[in-house]
């Protein structure tokens, strides 16, 4: 019964900033499991949208359940089954990546030993071991990234949500990653990615959907996307372009 | 239904704790000096030439001023730079995606402002101590008090965080209400050697029943009376803390 709730079910989310409005109406429904691609232009909606499903925003109006549960009547339990790696490095830039881990896996609630023991995984599985004690400002780019997916998964949050994961990442490191991302959705975790690499939504995501203007104007299957042989890169040019 | 989230809050404390001895000279050194000073001067050089107030060395009278002087500086500064630290780098987030109820939030940031206010209150009291500047005629009053008007100035902390655009406004409820409130609530003299009219005034200050408690824990001498008092004191603990609770929830500042 359980495996019929979707991992993230989004019903009619409209967000506004004033009179503007960010997001407009959407809805989505996200199997357990899936690797899901949120795509768009700059300033589309996406950001907004997990800033909506992780509690960093407030809907204006609609609906968000997480695992069944909704994220602003149950927002407390809700926040428990996400883990969040955002755009900007949110962070006290004098933490080390070893802190950030233990301070937020305290957030959730881990006991010290079972956290202590989440945290080394995490440091070994991002090579993060020499930098453990170095603080975040002083990390280049690419380790400023892996301390936000170690932060973001020290509590083993049902649903990841990776807002541009990969920026800044070279390409050796990125390809590690996309290596790791693969493994933890082949392990059943539900991941959303949104990312301007649409090669890295290609290689990774089963399922893909196009916000723009606040709307979802394109949502299928990987394959759907791929279809004729094209790219979802090129699909994703030619909805784009048919919106202006 | 989730429980508290102890070890959250925990977190919350700990963090605080170790950005307090990450500048321990600021937020522990500082006012310990400041104390030792206020007794040097008051005790010795000034303390010698005034009478005994109320019985007891003018040193005695002054310093539990001091003291609530240094908790209101250290949980103000906290609560305050703290989360305006944590809007400014974004920091924030951590905390609003993290399974914490508002109420929890509220404990977090004022339980932590709060722990550095009591390290720097334990501190001083144990300087007077050693220098027989004070005595301690109720512990369990001073603990109490101490911490409800720290808790008083994390929750006003808090706010001026979230209202402040900028770290000069961090300094402004500091600077025009605070310190001259501080100064006019009798810390360095008796309500009594005022005219009338200044007395009366006096006792709508709220700091003259912070200072009245605290020293009335220390060497057991009082101005106010006491349940006005503890009114007045409990009074602003539980109304900013409905208030905090409520910006908390709305998300002021913090929540787009």
């Amino acid at each position: 019964m359980s495996e019929q709730i979707p991992a993230l079910e989004i019903k009619h989310l409209t967000k506004k900033y004033g009179d503007k409005v960010a997001v407009d109406d959407i809805s989505l429904n996200i199997k357990k499991g899936a690797f899901f691609g949120l795509l768009g232009p700059n300033g589309a909606g996406k950001s907004t949208t997990i800033h909506c499903i992780t509690g960093i925003a407030q809907p204006t109006e609609g609906e968000i359940r997480i695992d069944g549960i909704d994220v602003v009547k149950d927002y407390k339990l809700a926040r428990t089954k996400v883990g969040l790696s955002p755009q900007e490095f949110n962070v006290d830039i004098f933490a080390t990546p070893e802190q950030l881990m233990d301070y937020m896996g305290g957030y959730y609630g881990i006991p010290y030993a079972e956290r202590a023991a989440r945290i080394e995984k995490l440091i070994a599985r991002f090579d993060l071991e020499k930098h453990r004690k170095v603080k975040f400002q002083k990390l280049s780019g690419g380790l400023k990234r892996r301390a936000m997916l170690g932060r973001a998964l020290v509590h083993t949050p049902d649903l990841l949500i990776l807002d541009e994961p990969t920026a800044g990442v070279d390409v050796e490191q990125r390809h590690e990653l996309w290596a790791y991302l693969k493994e933890m959705n082949e392990g059943g975790k539900t991941i959303i990615l949104t990312s301007h690499y649409l090669e890295e939504i290609q290689y990774l995501c089963n399922e893909i959907a196009i916000i723009n203007h606040g709307k979802i104007v394109a949502e299928g299957t990987k394959e759907e996307f791929m279809k004729e042989g094209k790219s979802v890169e090129q699909t994703y040019l030619e909805v784009i372009r048919a919106q202006k | 239904m989730i429980m508290l989230n102890t070890i959250g809050l925990y977190t919350m404390f700990r963090r605080e704790v170790k950005r307090t001895f990450r500048v321990v000279v600021q937020t522990l050194v500082a006012p310990v000096i400041s104390a030792t000073l206020y007794i040097f001067i008051f005790g010795t050089v000034i303390g010698t030439r005034i009478d005994d107030f109320a019985g007891v060395p003018y040193i005695s009278f002054v310093f539990p001023g001091v003291l609530m002087l240094s908790i209101i500086n250290a949980s103000f500064a906290s609560a305050s730079s703290a989360l305006y630290f944590m809007r400014f780098t974004r920091g924030i987030e951590e905390i609003l995606i993290a399974p914490f109820s508002y109420v929890e939030m509220l404990i977090g940031f004022v339980g932590s402002a709060v722990t550095r206010a009591l390290m720097v209150a334990f501190l001083i009291l144990t300087v007077g101590l050693l220098f027989g500047a004070v005595n301690l005629v109720n512990p369990l009053m001073f603990v109490v008090y101490v911490a409800a008007i720290s808790a008083i100035f994390a929750m006003l902390g808090i706010i001026v965080a979230l209202w402040a655009e900028s770290f000069e406004q961090l300094q402004v409820l500091n600077t025009f209400v605070i310190t001259p409130l501080t100064y006019l609530g009798g810390i360095f003299y008796s309500v009594t050697f005022l005219p009338p009219l200044a007395a009366t005034i006096t006792h709508f200050n709220p700091f003259f029943y912070f200072a009245d408690a605290v020293r009335s824990s220390m060497i057991g001498y009082s101005e106010a009376n006491s349940a006005i008092g503890a009114l007045v004191i409990f009074g602003l603990v539980v109304t900013l803390g409905i208030l905090v609770t409520y910006l908390f929830r709305i998300g002021w500042k913090i929540r787009s």
